[in-house]
């Protein structure tokens, strides 16, 4: 995988160091490659730690560490082979349980997992829980996920990741025009309550995000990938600032800051005074805005420009004059 | 053969030790015994001080021990209860070790390698991470070669992490909460019982420590940092997440709204895709909620694409919203009258 790990926490290692010595003691030996492989690290990341196993033990009865109360490898094929092979062992001879949390993000996720339509029929999901349960060292923390209705898309889209295809479809972008496009999907994320495609554009020729329910007429098509998710580091941010951006000046309740946070640029000066913060959000057009705002009545106001301000206006007027006649269609 | 005081041992090699040496007693050691003995203290152990910051560093080695999991047990010496100094220390083996019946298949790796990743950044993913590290110490290889494919869910609120850590040490927590329709927040004071997510959105479900009963909250309106006091509680209860989760559908399936969307407009497209029947040219929809005040938000951002029919309730929320929006931006009215009609 191309995600950058980040770097690993004393913490961490110490994990690592819990879950390897029960690996390679059931192993008569082992080689740093296979064992990198099997843990997903880079073979350096191996090495260190069994080079620390092979140092590490208990004080022992005269406090002292003496010989047999270390671990210990055979060294010669350690250093000569790259293999590991455990030849004393010491206060360890299991894998540790799981925390309380660590068990209960994979239970949520398995929860999540157990909605999705292809896994209706894997059984094994609820069983699967209750061990994950019983292997954690306190009752896993009460995380719990709902499944979310199932998209025809979605469906879709994680065939064509599956059989490793090109998909196309109808996009209906934020300004309101349609485009027929191709992309090679990389990820499904959901943020909130809506989900969006991340993939390689055919058309931009580049990394883009759409978002699904604006996505119509897909097909998988029979064209391999070009980019292949392994291949593509995704920015960790689902939308890129652009040159071509807006800035609007507010004022919003200093509570409902955090709401509109995502739209405040780094190092945009914010004034405070008596509960009200005057700041500038970035746009990338009107269009978006009027919603934004239009959502958030009450506790956010466009201070200029003054032709941010009329599509404002004229937007929310329009809706509360639907209001104005009395609607007809009411049973 | 002891160090000399000038080498420097490893964060990772400390506590590594510590935990050997803590497994590998059956009666527990003193403190003194640790600080004293265990590589890593012992290099900066001094006969002829009282080794305050020595102790310090072992009171936060305990807690990142324990918050991997590892039953670090404390027993009072039976010769002298309540005595500090003579406080003992373990990691029993029983309750550190795996239990021999938690074994896994080959393709219930592969699931939970796939329910991992369903995570995409915060500490639900960090600890589903550690937790996978621990299965492969199992050594079972996962029935398929690359992971499957799931979907990633992100975890945006930054109130999540210390929720989560509040809930298991079952602490109670302050925040400032935006009580959706409100316009200033008020700090609330909650023990935490179960964080859910439901239709998108993250929730925490807790006793109100002020209004002395049980509350949902919305993760997305707490709007500043989350406190843990120095209180804990004793949940009353079990199976709270799923409760919870139960009592959110049902207030889900119970609010009914009916609403008209413009053909075709992005009203239309949206709305039809969660709630309707998919097709951007149905203008009749009828939508379940949870909350009514955010629902009317919603709506609101729609403006003209959007009529509330029923109930006359959360009509009348979205068209105060629509008039609010109007007059703290009125002096732009006049010029805007002409382009009221969006293009």
């Amino acid at each position: 995988m191309t995600e950058r790990r980040p770097p690993m926490h004393a913490q961490d290692k110490l994990a690592f160091l819990l879950a390897l010595v029960p690996y390679l003691m059931d192993r008569d030996g082992v080689s740093v490659g296979e064992a990198a492989g099997h843990f997903g690290v880079p073979a350096e990341q191996i090495r260190d730690a069994v080079r620390l196993i092979a140092v590490s033990g208990v004080p022992g009865e005269t406090s002292q560490y003496q010989h047999g109360d270390l671990f210990d490898i055979a060294w010669e094929d350690f250093e000569e082979n790259d293999r590991i092979v455990l030849t004393h062992m010491v206060a360890i001879d299991d894998s540790p349980r799981f925390s309380a949390r660590e068990a209960a993000a994979l239970i949520a996720g398995l929860q999540y997992l157990s909605a999705l339509p292809e896994n209706a029929d894997r059984d094994v999901i609820g069983s699967l829980m209750a061990k994950l349960a019983r292997g954690a060292s306190a009752e896993p923390s009460q995380v719990a996920v709902a499944g979310s209705q199932s998209d025809e898309t979605l469906t879709l889209i994680r065939d064509a990741v599956a059989a490793g295809t090109q998909v196309e479809f109808d996009y209906l972008n934020s300004r309101g025009e349609h485009e027929r496009r191709r992309a090679d999907p990389l990820r499904i994320e959901s943020v909130d309550q809506d989900w969006y495609l991340r993939g390689w554009c055919h058309l931009r020729e580049a990394v883009r995000t759409f978002r699904l329910d604006r996505i119509s007429e897909l097909t998988v098509t029979t064209e391999p990938l070009t980019y292949h998710p392994t291949d593509v580091t995704l920015p960790e941010t689902l939308f890129e600032a652009s040159a071509d951006d807006l800035t609007v000046d507010i004022e919003v309740s200093s509570s409902a800051l955090p709401l509109v946070a995502d739209y405040i640029p780094e190092g945009t000066q914010l004034s405070e005074q008596d509960g009200f913060v005057r700041t500038s959000v970035r746009v990338a057009h009107y269009h978006g805005l009027k919603r934004l705002v239009a959502g958030l009545s009450g506790v956010l106001t466009v201070i200029a420009p003054e032709e941010a301000r009329q599509a404002v206006t004229g937007w929310a007027a329009a809706g509360a004059a639907r209001y104005d006649t009395p609607s007809v269609s009411v049973e | 053969m002891p160090s000399s005081s000038t080498t420097r041992v490893p964060v990772e090699e400390r506590l590594f030790s510590l935990v050997l040496a803590l497994l590998a007693t059956e009666t527990g050691l003193t403190k003194s015994e640790i600080l004293s003995t265990v590589q890593g203290y012992r290099q900066r152990y001094s006969q002829y001080s009282d080794n305050a910051s020595l102790e310090r560093q072992f009171e936060r080695d305990k807690d990142d021990i324990r918050e991997l999991g590892v039953p670090l047990e404390t027993v009072e010496s039976p010769g002298d209860p309540g005595n500090n100094q003579s406080l003992r220390y373990r990691i029993p083996k029983g309750a550190y070790d795996l239990p021999a019946d938690v074994v896994f298949s080959a393709e219930e790796i592969t699931l939970l390698g796939l329910a991992a990743t369903v995570w995409r950044e915060g500490s639900l993913s960090a600890e589903s991470r550690r937790a996978i590290m621990k299965l492969r110490s199992l050594g079972v290889e996962s029935d398929e070669p690359i992971l499957g494919y799931a979907p990633r869910l992100r975890v945006r609120e930054s109130s999540f992490e210390p929720l989560s850590v509040a809930l298991e040490r079952k602490t109670i927590v302050t925040f400032p909460y935006l009580k959706p329709g409100d316009r200033a927040s008020r700090l609330r004071t909650v023990a935490p019982l179960a964080l859910i997510q439901h239709q998108g959105r993250w929730h925490l479900q807790g006793i109100d420590q002020d209004a002395h009963g049980s509350r949902t909250f919305l993760l997305s309106r707490i709007v500043g940092p989350v406190g843990l006091t120095n209180r804990s509680f004793e949940p009353e209860g079990s199976d709270f997440a799923a409760r919870a989760l139960d009592e959110l559908e049902r207030i889900w399936g119970g609010n009914v709204a009916e609403i008209e969307v413009v053909a075709k407009s992005d009203a239309a497209i949206r709305l039809n895709k969660r709630y309707g029947d998919r097709s951007p040219s149905n203008t009749r929809l009828t939508v379940h909620y949870s909350d009514a005040n955010i629902l009317a938000d919603e709506f609101a951002s729609y403006g003209p694409e959007v009529l509330v029919l029923s109930p006359d309730s959360l009509r009348d929320a979205v068209r105060s919203r629509l008039d609010a929006t109007v007059e703290a931006h009125r002096d732009a009215l006049d010029d805007a009258e002409s382009g009221a009609q969006d293009d």
